[in-house]
């Protein structure tokens, strides 16, 4: 054979090997057709040993034809395994294929009453400011929750709360201001008192959409030289743009309350209509969520702080009135129900 | 307290200010208007008629064709159905065209006569019905015989009207009045008050009335005798404004003791004279066994706590509380005495809160009179008396005071001092701001230094008492949103939770981490619920602290346990379609240390859980109750997050409210802090919540315990290797006994990491009364890598401890 035969050999060899590896279907086939085209006794393995028959200046120019197609035949061969491999992969994840809008295996999450969230959220803003939290027995004496706090027996303002009284001189409290007289009387003479009280309360009122004969309160008290109404307003500011966003505004409005003097309900701008007016608040644009004020001298100085220099804020607020209006609750009963289809709402992270 | 607009205007200028504006105002001085309702509900074109015939309508029983005069050239007909209906009456006629609170008024055929209007009930004019007897709410709504034919109604009535209904807060008692209110709107306004000249009384002579006061509880006691006096109707406008101001008309003497009572805030009396035996008024403290028939027609019994008015043989009346029915006036009274006086404010309220009468009277009494209204509401009554009922007074005014306190009638000098008004306001108020507040407020002021003064409060204020007081007037007529917003100047504190707060905390983010569901019951409940435990009869839990008087028969008595409240809420769900929860509450109960209660009891704070009703299945899984183990997985993982896993033990434990087979309780340092099981099947059958898992746990003893201080164990060096057993036992024997015996059998080896259940399995294959339970070991030693025979022999003395102490066999497989 010249070197024109050989070569043209080969071209057939490589025609034939390209053919072959196309039909291949699997890496078996594969193998096969590298241990026949590329291995160590295929033809073109053949043809460069016979190469030496050629006379010597040809042997090149038929070395490099051979190089040449077993160059592409390698390459064909990495294209087809590359393609077989790709194919295969596709094939394997068509049969492995699963339904991902089938639900996720989860662990149920459990949730915390709206209450709890609510008035956790406000005690920690007060934490933050430095409070500390004090909670107080719910069977109070009469001495606590009223005389100390300038209601004496017979005093007309003792009509404002109706009181389960358990003996003459027991009651469940009606209000978290005990823990203000408690407080002051447990950390006298040192200043400033800081306190956030929460806790339950009780009054003798029929179970309705807006009362309810257990509730709970929060409430806060500073005491300390030189403080004054603004810090009540701005403190409970503070609270108001933490719990109902930073774009509220507050206002003050004159009231009363036996221990504080001067007294004042805090309003917020309707979370409602922002202002403008709607149902909610009866058209004033404003909601009036807690009650607050500067401590009584009385109260003051009954607790063993002298009021002529010392001086103190007060707030109380409920919890239930604010998580109503955060979470748009219509009736207080519903706090009470314990419906696990309203409670499990809360399984979010509040 | 109802407010008129009307009346107020006589005593303020208030052209420019409308009954809105005035409601902002006295919201914003802390006078909370809760609603402003306009009298005229929408009447327009009603006239007075005058009924010139009234006929019976040709075809209706119950209908009459009434000629009705309306001032105009022609009478008008109307069909009315209305059963008083009567020639010569006045009435409320509606001509075409007209509106009323219900609709408006047109040309109608009623069974086919034509009817030119309507003649109309209080009803349908929108009048305050409860505030009108019966005879005017049942039919027409007839109107005085002088009434004019033709005139508008809502001018006749003076509908034109507005109420402001404001909230008053139980210090502003001088807000209880016309002129009280007439004073602070003045303040707020900065105007002048517009009363009519101060009344001196006009009589002379010796009153028939003599008054005798026994008790320090009356400061003085006034009275003024008519004779003469005509009883009837008061006049419209006196009714209407007595309505306006929600006071039902009742007659002339009483409308007009009423009326005065509104505009002066002093309460007013009038006794029949001819009743008063020796016309002789007696104040003096009720004696034991006496009684009165009030005004309402109740046997009152009085005692020596009662403030009793009596005449010289018999009680007439209760002191500012209620009059007699003995001295009542009535259609044949012709000679009057009134009573104007001031009555002890305790007692008043004590004997009213006895006898639970809440009276007009009663509340401006216990909230503090002014006294120098005593004199000028009888002159001002004396006045309306002789104008209205043509009656003469007799003799002069009867003036005694007390043997107690003296009435202080001058101002009360109060020390103020500017510079401690900012500071405590936060405020930069000048000090002539400040006297100009208190000129507005009509208190004088009296200037020692600069800055220390004395405010002169007149005892109309009797709110104001203190500096703090007066720092209040400046701040609320200055305003309060004067006041800046800024924060204490105080040292740095660091904020701080108790312990028992931070537990509290912890248990329930853990216990919401594991799924359950927080609930908040009522901590009042009934001392039959305490029955469904099976506690003996002298369990302290049958110790429950009762209401004194309890609102509703459900909720007597506080908890003392828990169980009750958490079952109360697994009945509702059940009942309402769910199917299952695990639902936990951190709350106290309240164990008294004696009953009757004495001293305040023990506020127990504890956790309790409860597992009922249908595990939510997950995909592919199918729903199951909750079991003991449920709650088991849930309180370790608790105890684990707090730290005290490893120190708990599970011990079989009796509960007379749990399973006695399938409940234990937690020891931690051989204290027990909690206990659980299934519920006793009669105490799910008595609360009716099926089977159920409940758990209580004892926060505060939890809280006490002192735990080692803990750090990290070094992660190992060497492999680990596990070998599982699996042996067979009497179903009987705890799987933590058989636990610590491998422990103890290990422990001198120390190669035993961890041995833990991993199966365990009754049934077939396995003999009747036996188990089979797996364990797996894990074993490593720190300094090497352990070999099969040293492992092996460890093996094989948990083996012999087994068999040894349980019977256990090995399970070949």
């Amino acid at each position: 054979m010249n070197i024109t035969d050989w070569i043209a050999s080969l071209q057939s060899l490589r025609d034939r090997a390209l053919g072959e590896l196309a039909d291949a279907q699997d890496m078996r086939q594969l193998d096969e057709w590298r241990v026949q085209y590329l291995g160590k006794k295929s033809d073109l393995t053949q043809i460069s040993r016979q190469m030496g028959q050629l006379p010597a200046e040809e042997r090149p120019v038929l070395g490099e034809h051979v190089n040449q197609v077993r160059s592409v035949l390698q390459d064909a061969l990495t294209k087809k395994q590359e393609a077989l491999h790709a194919a295969e992969l596709e094939r394997r994840f068509a049969a492995e294929t699963i339904d991902v809008t089938a639900p996720g295996r989860r662990k149920p999450r459990g949730s915390m009453h709206p209450l709890t969230q609510i008035i956790e959220e406000i005690v920690e803003i007060f934490v933050a400011m430095g409070y500390e939290v004090a909670e107080g027995p719910e069977v109070e004496t009469d001495e606590y929750n009223f005389e100390k706090l300038n209601l004496p027996k017979h005093h007309p303002a003792r009509d404002m709360q109706d009181t389960f009284y358990l003996t003459e001189s027991l009651l469940l409290r009606t209000q978290t201001s005990p823990m203000q007289v408690r407080t002051m009387e447990r950390m006298r003479p040192n200043v400033p008192v800081k306190v956030i009280a929460p806790g339950k309360v009780y009054r003798r009122d029929e179970d309705d959409a807006t009362h309810s004969h257990m509730f709970h309160q929060i409430e806060g008290l500073v005491v300390g030289e030189g403080i004054r109404m603004s810090d009540l307003k701005g403190t409970l500011e503070l609270f108001a743009r933490s719990v109902f966003g930073a774009d509220q505004t507050v206002r003050l409005r004159p009231s009363f309350f036996p221990f504080t003097e001067p007294s004042a309900e805090l309003d917020i701008r309707c979370t409602n209509c922002g202002g403008s007016g709607c149902r909610m608040c009866k058209d004033t644009g404003w909601l009036e969520i807690l009650g607050c004020g500067m401590v009584h001298p009385r109260v003051l100085d009954g607790a063993g702080y002298d009021s002529r220099r010392f001086s103190g804020f007060a707030f109380g607020m409920g919890p239930e009135r604010i998580a109503m209006l955060k979470y748009g609750i219509e009736d207080i009963r519903l706090l009470y129900q314990n419906d696990l289809r309203l409670l499990r709402q809360f399984h979010r992270v509040l | 307290m109802k407010l008129s607009y009307q009346w107020i205007s006589q005593y303020v200028d208030l052209h420019d200010v409308s009954p809105e504006a005035l409601a902002e105002l006295l919201t914003r001085a802390g006078l909370e208007v809760e609603a402003v309702t306009a009298r005229n509900q929408g009447v327009r074109g009603v006239v007075v008629g005058e009924v010139l015939d009234c006929q019976p309508h040709p075809n209706a029983d119950r209908l009459r064709v009434c000629t009705v005069n309306v001032g105009a050239a022609e009478p008008s007909i109307i069909v009315c159905g209305a059963s008083n209906v009567a020639v010569g009456q006045k009435v409320p006629t509606a001509l075409p065209g007209a509106e009323l609170p219900g609709g408006s008024i047109g040309v109608a055929k009623l069974r086919g006569v034509a009817s030119h209007g309507m003649l109309c009930s209080a009803e349908e004019l929108g009048l305050e019905t409860k505030l009108l007897g019966k005879e005017q709410t049942e039919g027409l709504y007839l109107l005085p015989a002088d009434a004019p034919v033709g005139a508008d109604l809502v001018a006749y009535l003076h509908l034109d009207d507005v109420v402001l209904d404001i909230g008053l807060t139980p210090n502003r008692s001088d807000c209880l009045s016309i002129r009280g209110l007439a004073h602070e709107i003045a303040a707020l306004l900065d105007r002048p008050t517009t009363f009519p000249e101060r009344r001196t009384p006009t009589t002379e002579g010796p009153s028939p009335v003599s008054i005798r006061i026994e008790t320090p509880l009356c400061a003085r006691y006034e009275a003024q005798v008519f004779d003469g006096v005509a009883v009837g109707p008061s006049p419209v406008w006196m009714q209407m404004r007595l309505m306006a101001m929600g006071i039902r008309p009742i007659s002339l003497p009483v409308d007009i003791t009423n009326y005065v009572m509104l505009e002066w805030g002093q309460p007013l009396h009038a006794f029949d004279l001819d009743t008063v035996r020796q016309q002789t008024i007696v104040v003096r403290a009720g004696r034991a066994g006496e009684t009165l028939v009030t005004l309402d027609g109740e046997t009152r019994k009085l005692d020596e706590d009662t403030l009793v008015i009596s005449d010289a043989e018999r009680a007439i009346g209760i002191a500012g509380v209620m009059g007699g029915q003995n001295s009542e006036i009535t259609a044949g009274t012709k000679s009057v005495v009134l009573e104007s006086a001031a009555f002890d404010a305790v007692s008043v309220r004590r004997t009213g809160q006895r006898l639970g009468l809440k009276s007009e009277a009663q509340q401006r009494f216990e909230k503090g009179i002014d006294p120098n209204a005593i004199t000028g509401a009888l002159v001002r009554a004396t006045e309306l008396f002789a104008e209205l009922t043509g009656a003469t007074p007799v003799g002069a005014p009867v003036c005694v005071d007390g043997p107690g306190t003296k009435l202080s009638m001058a101002a009360r000098a109060v020390p103020f001092q500017p510079a401690r008004c900012n500071m405590l306001l936060g405020t930069d108020h000048g000090p002539e701001l400040m006297r100009d507040v208190f000129r507005r407020l009509g208190f004088a002021v009296e200037t020692e230094t600069d800055d220390q003064w004395r405010v002169l409060v007149p005892p109309r204020r009797p709110d104001v008492v203190l500096e703090a007081d007066l720092v209040e007037e400046v701040g609320r007529i200055a305003g309060y949103a004067a006041i800046p917003s800024t924060l204490p100047a105080t040292s740095t504190t660091v904020g701080y939770r108790p312990p028992l707060q931070v537990l509290s905390r912890r248990t329930r983010n853990v216990l919401m981490a594991v799924g359950m569901n927080e609930v908040v019951t009522y901590t009042l409940t009934h001392p039959r619920e305490v029955d469904a435990l099976r506690v003996p009869a002298d369990s302290p839990y049958r110790s429950m602290i009762p209401l004194l008087h309890p609102m509703s028969e459900e909720r007597t008595a506080l908890r003392t346990h828990m169980l009750p409240s958490l079952a109360e809420v697994a009945r509702y769900n059940l009942a309402h379609g769910v199917s299952g929860g695990a639902i936990f509450e951190v709350g106290r109960v309240y164990w008294p240390t004696e009953l009757p209660l004495r001293q305040q009891p023990c506020e127990h704070l504890q956790w309790a859980g409860l597992w009922f009703g249908e595990l939510e299945p997950a995909v592919g899984e199918r729903a199951r109750p909750y079991d003991f183990y449920d709650a088991k997985g849930a309180i370790e993982t608790w105890l684990e997050a707090l730290g005290w896993l490893d120190d708990a033990r599970f011990v079989p434990v009796r509960m007379h409210w749990l399973h006695p087979g399938r409940s234990a309780e937690v020891q931690i340092l051989g204290q027990r802090v909690g206990t659980f099981g299934e519920v006793h099947p009669e105490t799910a059958a008595a609360l009716d919540i099926r089977r159920a898992v409940y758990a209580e746990f004892d926060l505060e003893r939890l809280q006490a315990l002192t735990k080692a201080e803990w750090k990290v164990q070094r992660l190992p060096k060497y492999p680990a290797s596990r070998r599982d057993l699996a042996v067979l036992v009497d179903v009987g024997v705890p799987v933590q006994a058989l636990l610590d015996a491998a422990r103890d059998a290990a422990a001198e080896a120390s190669i035993l990491e961890n041995c833990a259940l991993f199966d365990i399995y009754q049934g077939k294959g396995v003999a009747e009364g036996q188990k089979s339970v797996a364990v797996a070991f894990r074993y490593r030693a720190d300094d090497r890598t352990l070999t099969d025979d040293e492992i092996v022999q460890v093996e094989q003395r948990i083996v012999r401890a087994w068999a040894d102490q349980f019977g256990a066999t090995l399970r070949t497989v």
